[in-house]
């Protein structure tokens, strides 16, 4: 039937040393939403990539709308009406929102750039969209959820026929996402096919009318809108059964040491009065919605920003944090939701990250590494958090996002840091390896550490921490045992004074 | 003891030297110039301070006929800017790898050479100098002008010309290289000494850059409505201020411009009066003379601790002299 | 058991930029480091007026504007480069090369003056197209790319004149290319000035050239994946910087009446100061040519100043150096600003 849009099959693609992709297949209708899941590292982002021209394929055919065609440029992908919108934000942040959108396809008159077709232009696909933004504001000043509806707004802007979206909500609000499903329904609507990729199964459930899985490279299977059911995708991606709802066995908490004490902690914008305790061996959780503060409070306690007021007390000792070295000497360590700006060096190996906030222990008294000292440490923390690369030497870049995660939590282990503060932990990695990330978490606290956990996703909440803070508009507005709380129970008060407050 | 290890030296280059020039005689004695093989030729390594202007290409100059006269090989070598006081160093150095017979050398730093000649002293290589020297005592002639008395004969001539009275300033080239410290000093010590009713306003640094002295010496003119001179210290400065002059559109006479060195646009400013004249040294003749001395060490005599190869005002009516036009270079 | 309210709402928190309403107020934020720039140089112009009789003249006016020519006209090319996010450090030996070879062609090979100045203009974009080459196709850093240009275009420059100035006293009406005087009172370097600078405001803010040199300072990846050919826009980058410094160039020859070989060395790093002085980020992205005009305005009536109070020349490089310093310290504090 003429239905059928797109049709891709026997693709492989290997670089040095690894096969990406070997033998896949999918096939997308005009109007249906497929989705695409997998893993980090199953090749559903190198495929998207042969896709939108960026890499050659090795090997296999793409058929669009009946013919084969070869797409070796981003360019042919978008005259053939492949657009792609990229997990990573793809945009040009000194330039407006509407010079951004049309990139490559001005408007010109005489030779000069007709700035103001090219703003009434896009204040049309605005409209069309229904998304609002200002087509002349500075892209860099918007919000990342405003910033993605650009790469949308741009991707649509294409009259694309085939339209791939890589973890497009992963930035975006409530309302956000719906103003998106909306736009995804309509562009069914007129014949649009879209490849949706998301880690998130109720989106999958709500939007998909196809599943297809990818693992290791290889093509899975595919399900049909009827029989899509998320355990059975879940197995597929990752191979095995994962048990989901499960709760931390309750714990008693009271008689244990206090390693953590806040009191009165406040910045000049944001936070006002943060008390909490944190006790040996416990996971405390942080839950709140966008903008209420949760990092800032862990910002704040390692000195990254400055604070105003309020005391800490490590270890019962009163101290003083003004910088995250203080922190550090203290043994507290961060690790930020953003690991490749802020938590990790891509470019080195996996030996450098793990010492790097120690190298100090590796150093002898005229300032020479031990090298040997260092990499056997090193080895003996990929043995026992089971990181996943070739050799301590290999770099970071190259591993998966939760392999990431472990080199970050391998290095703060080496560090000797008792009191771990994790923002985001999942953030990015796939089911798989969160459940590695959850037993590392627990293994940790077992260890006697005691661990911070700040997660916008509140199954992870309720599934680790034995105790739950939760904040709204920079202050906490209450603090639950895992055994009393729920989702609604913590919606409540995350939602406490947001009325007040926005 | 040290006088002992000197002679001791000088007399094994010497007698090195003396069979050397023997073979090359040997060899028919053809242009020392052409020293492909180059055993049996005398070396005499020549490490100036600079190569680009027309001063240091006119010594270069003297140099090479000296050399060929003498049927000896000279290198000439110098950093790109008289700043490069590092890698002024650094050819120092090779020049001393290179084992020669004897190495001709102008400091841009006087200090910052003792350590290498220390070392050219134990490779038993001996070191003459021109136009300024090191404080090293090893360096045992130099060729140079009299810079103090330079500077003093230039204001001797502005002051006459400006009649011995009224305000002057200075275009410098440098305030750190002994030839722009010397012809400054001696210019402004004469002036104080001699001519009472002068005042010197200004003085500023243009690096020798001619862009950059023009606008010097026009914002001077600017500053300084009754200003009656300006003295350049170097070729550049000179230019900079003739330069000024003309864009300034001032009539020839109505400032009086005293330059250093020659060069075509110096003697065309002189022909056409923006510039009343200027003082010249003898580049050639320092090119001559410092290979003169280094071969004159190298076969065993003694040349002159200081050979004072001269300066002389020159000015429209003098210009064409037999002996002015000697020492003028376009 | 369904959706989970909180996942979807709560994202990033931290390091979410507070979103900035309107344009009015972004529009001034983008200006501020040029009205900054400006008040600079009207307190600097209003300060030496009172410190001096003689500084606020019309002739004194006129010098400091020829002052400016060649160092603005370098720093025009060079912005561009700038807003790329890089650099080029061949720009100051570039300019003495390309005067050497106007001499050549004017004074040597005696063409007439329009093929002349044609060559010269033509040596300059030749070595930006170069710079270009190196730095799109083989990758090379900028920085190094045109470092060794700057290094090749000093010994070029001196090897084809024969370490000897070119004169070019027998070329007719070559001097009125920077003296003459079209407008009366402004010489004719000055107006080369301001045409290149309309020429140049009207390529970066109007042409699509412009809007990609911003594009790839700001993300060039980004601009690369949206399909423009950053390659090809990169070369034509350095080459534009290339022929502006062919004109310096010309000009420089022009107002000297001769090539001198020796010079050029330092001319670079005017230029680059007067440009960041300007406003335009050495990270990319950012920039302006108006803020280039007033930054190189800004320099030059530093030094006039300057001198006209007769300050030592050793001072007048310590003030120079702090103003710099405190144009980029404005810079970072605004970027910090837009970021928290």
């Amino acid at each position: 039937m003429s239905t059928q849009l797109l049709k891709v099959s026997g693709i492989s693609k290997s670089f040095p040393g690894v096969q990406a992709l070997q033998d896949v297949q999918f096939e997308l209708n005009r109007g249906e939403v497929l989705t695409l899941v997998g893993e980090n590292g199953a090749g559903k982002s190198s495929l998207m990539k042969i896709l939108s021209g960026i890499y050659a394929k090795d090997a296999g055919s793409i058929v669009f709308e009946g013919t084969e065609v070869d797409i070796d440029s981003p360019k042919t992908a978008q005259e053939l009406g492949i657009s792609i919108i990229h997990q990573e934000m793809n945009l040009m942040p000194h330039l407006s929102v509407a010079q951004n959108i049309y990139i490559g396809r001005e408007p010109r008159t005489a030779g000069f750039v007709n700035e103001r077709r090219l703003n009434r232009q896009t204040t049309e696909l605005l409209k069309r969209l229904g998304i609002t933004l200002n087509p002349r504001q500075t892209v860099g000043e918007l919000t990342v959820a405003k910033q993605q509806m650009v790469e949308i707004a741009k991707a649509l802007s294409f009259d694309a026929k085939v339209l791939i979206m890589d973890e497009p909500t992963s930035a975006l609000t409530d309302s956000e996402t719906e103003t998106l499903f909306a736009l995804i329904a309509a562009l069914k609507q007129n014949g649009t096919g879209i490849i949706y990729i998301s880690h998130r199964m109720e989106e999958l459930r709500r939007i998909a009318d196809r599943v297809t899985v990818l693992r290791d490279g290889r093509y899975i299977g595919s399900l049909d809108k009827g029989e899509i059911d998320i355990p059975t995708v879940i197995e597929m991606m990752v191979g095995r059964h994962i048990e989901e709802g499960a709760r931390p066995e309750a714990r008693e908490h009271a008689d244990d040491d206090v390693v953590l004490k806040v009191e009165g902690l406040g910045t000049r914008y944001l936070l006002r009065d943060i008390n909490f305790e944190l006790r040996r061996g416990e996971i405390l959780g942080f839950a709140g919605l966008m903008g209420a503060g949760r990092t800032e409070v862990a910002r704040a306690i390692i000195g990254a920003d400055p604070s105003e007021g309020g005391t800490i007390h490590v270890q019962g000792k009163k101290v003083r944090i003004g910088q995250p070295a203080d922190a550090v000497a203290h043994g507290i360590g961060y690790l930020s939701e953003d690991r490749k700006q802020l938590g990790l060096l891509l470019e080195r190996d996996v030996n450098t990250n793990i010492l790097l906030a120690s190298l100090k222990d590796y150093t002898g008294p005229l300032g020479f590494m031990r090298t040997g000292k260092g990499k056997q440490k090193s080895k003996g923390y990929v043995e026992s958090l089971r990181i996943k690369t070739p050799s301590i030497n290999s770099v970071t870049k190259n591993l998966s996002g939760g392999n990431q995660q472990k080199v970050v939590i391998a290095k703060w282990l080496a560090r000797d840091c008792d009191i771990l503060i994790f923002d985001e932990p999942t953030r990015g990695i796939d089911v798989g390896a969160k459940e590695e990330i959850y037993r590392l978490l627990n293994e940790l606290v077992a260890q006697g550490k005691s661990i911070i956990m700040i997660s916008s996703e509140l199954p992870e909440v309720l599934r680790l921490s034995h105790r739950i803070v939760v904040m709204a508009g920079g202050r906490i507005t209450g603090i639950l045992d895992n055994e009393d709380a729920s989702q609604a129970k913590i919606m409540d008060y995350a939602t406490n004074v947001a009325d007040e407050k926005e | 003891m040290k006088t002992g290890k000197k002679v001791a030296v000088l007399a094994a280059a010497a007698a090195v030297a003396l069979s050397l020039a023997g073979c090359s005689n040997g060899g028919g004695g053809g242009a020392a110039e052409e020293s492909g093989s180059g055993d049996g030729d005398i070396t005499i390594a020549l490490v100036s301070k600079g190569f680009q202007h027309q001063f240091w290409q006119a010594v270069k100059q003297g140099a090479e006929q000296r050399a060929e006269e003498l049927g000896v090989t000279v290198t000439f070598d110098g950093p790109a800017a008289e700043t490069e006081i590092d890698g002024q160093l650094q050819m120092l150095q090779a020049a001393i790898d290179k084992k020669p017979d004897a190495i001709g050398f102008a400091a841009l730093d006087p200090e910052a050479c003792i350590p290498l000649y220390e070392s050219a002293e134990s490779a038993g290589i001996p070191i003459v100098e021109f136009d300024a020297g090191c404080s090293s005592e090893y360096g045992q002639s130099i060729a140079k002008t009299d810079s103090m008395g330079a500077g003093a004969l230039a204001a001797d001539h502005m002051a006459e010309l400006i009649g011995g009275k009224g305000e002057v300033a200075i275009v410098g080239h440098s305030q750190i290289n002994s030839t722009g410290v010397e012809r400054r000093d001696g210019f402004i010590e004469q002036m104080e000494a001699e001519y009472p009713d002068i005042e010197i306003v200004d003085t500023q640094y243009g690096d020798g850059d001619h862009l950059k002295s023009a606008d010097i010496a026009k914002t001077m003119i600017q500053a300084h409505p009754d200003l009656k001179g300006i003295y350049g210290t170097n070729e550049g400065s000179a230019i900079g201020v003739v330069n000024a002059v003309g864009e300034l559109g001032l009539e020839p006479g109505e400032l009086t411009v005293v330059g250093f060195d020659s060069g075509k646009a110096q003697i065309d400013a002189i022909t056409n009066g923006i510039m009343a004249g200027a003082i010249t040294q003898n580049p050639i003749g320092i090119g001559e003379e410092v290979v003169q001395a280094a071969y004159d060490i190298i076969n065993g005599e003694t040349p002159e601790e200081v050979i004072d190869t001269g300066y002389y005002w020159f000015d429209k009516d003098n210009m064409d002299d037999e002996e002015i036009a000697a020492v003028l270079y376009e | 058991m369904n959706a989970t309210p909180v996942t979807e709402q709560s994202t990033r928190p931290g390091v979410t930029p507070p979103e900035k309403q309107g344009t009015a107020l972004s529009f001034l934020r983008a200006k501020l480091q040029q009205s900054l720039a400006f008040g600079t140089l009207i307190v600097l112009v209003i300060f030496f007026s009172i410190a001096s009789n003689n500084f606020f003249s019309w002739s004194n006016i006129s010098s400091i504007l020829l002052a400016t020519a060649v160092i603005g006209i370098l720093a025009l090319g060079t912005t561009f480069v700038i807003i790329t996010g890089g650099i080029d450090l061949s720009i100051g030996t570039g300019m003495t090369l390309a005067a050497v070879m106007t001499g050549i062609f004017l004074v040597n090979m005696e063409l007439p003056l329009i093929v002349g100045v044609l060559g010269g203009l033509a040596t300059g974009a030749l070595m930006g197209l170069i710079n270009g080459l190196n730095i799109a196709v083989l990758k090379l850093p900028p920085f190094i790319a045109t470092l060794a240009m700057m290094m090749i275009a000093q010994g070029l420059a001196l090897v084809i004149s024969g370490v000897r100035p070119i004169y070019f006293s027998g070329v007719e009406g070559f001097k009125t290319i920077a003296l003459g005087t079209l407008i009366p009172g402004l010489p004719n370097a000055v107006l080369i000035l301001f045409l290149l600078a309309i020429v140049a405001y009207l390529l970066l803010s109007k042409t699509i050239f412009g809007r990609y040199t911003f594009a790839i300072g700001s993300n060039e990846e980004a601009t690369r994946l949206s399909g423009v050919n950053t390659r090809k826009w990169l070369i034509t980058v350095y080459t534009v910087a290339g022929l502006f410094t062919g004109f310096a160039g010309v000009v420089i020859a022009a107002r000297l009446d001769s090539a001198q070989p020796q010079i050029g060395v330092g001319y670079e790093l005017q230029a680059i100061a007067a440009v960041i002085i300007g406003g335009t980020s050495l990270l990319g992205g950012r920039g302006s040519i108006m803020g280039t005009v007033i930054g190189a305005l800004i320099m030059s009536v530093l030094i006039n100043g300057l001198r006209i109070m007769s300050i030592q020349t050793e001072w007048q490089n310590v003030v120079v150096g702090v103003v710099i310093l405190i144009a980029v310290f404005t810079d970072t504090l605004r970027q910090r600003r837009s970021i928290t």
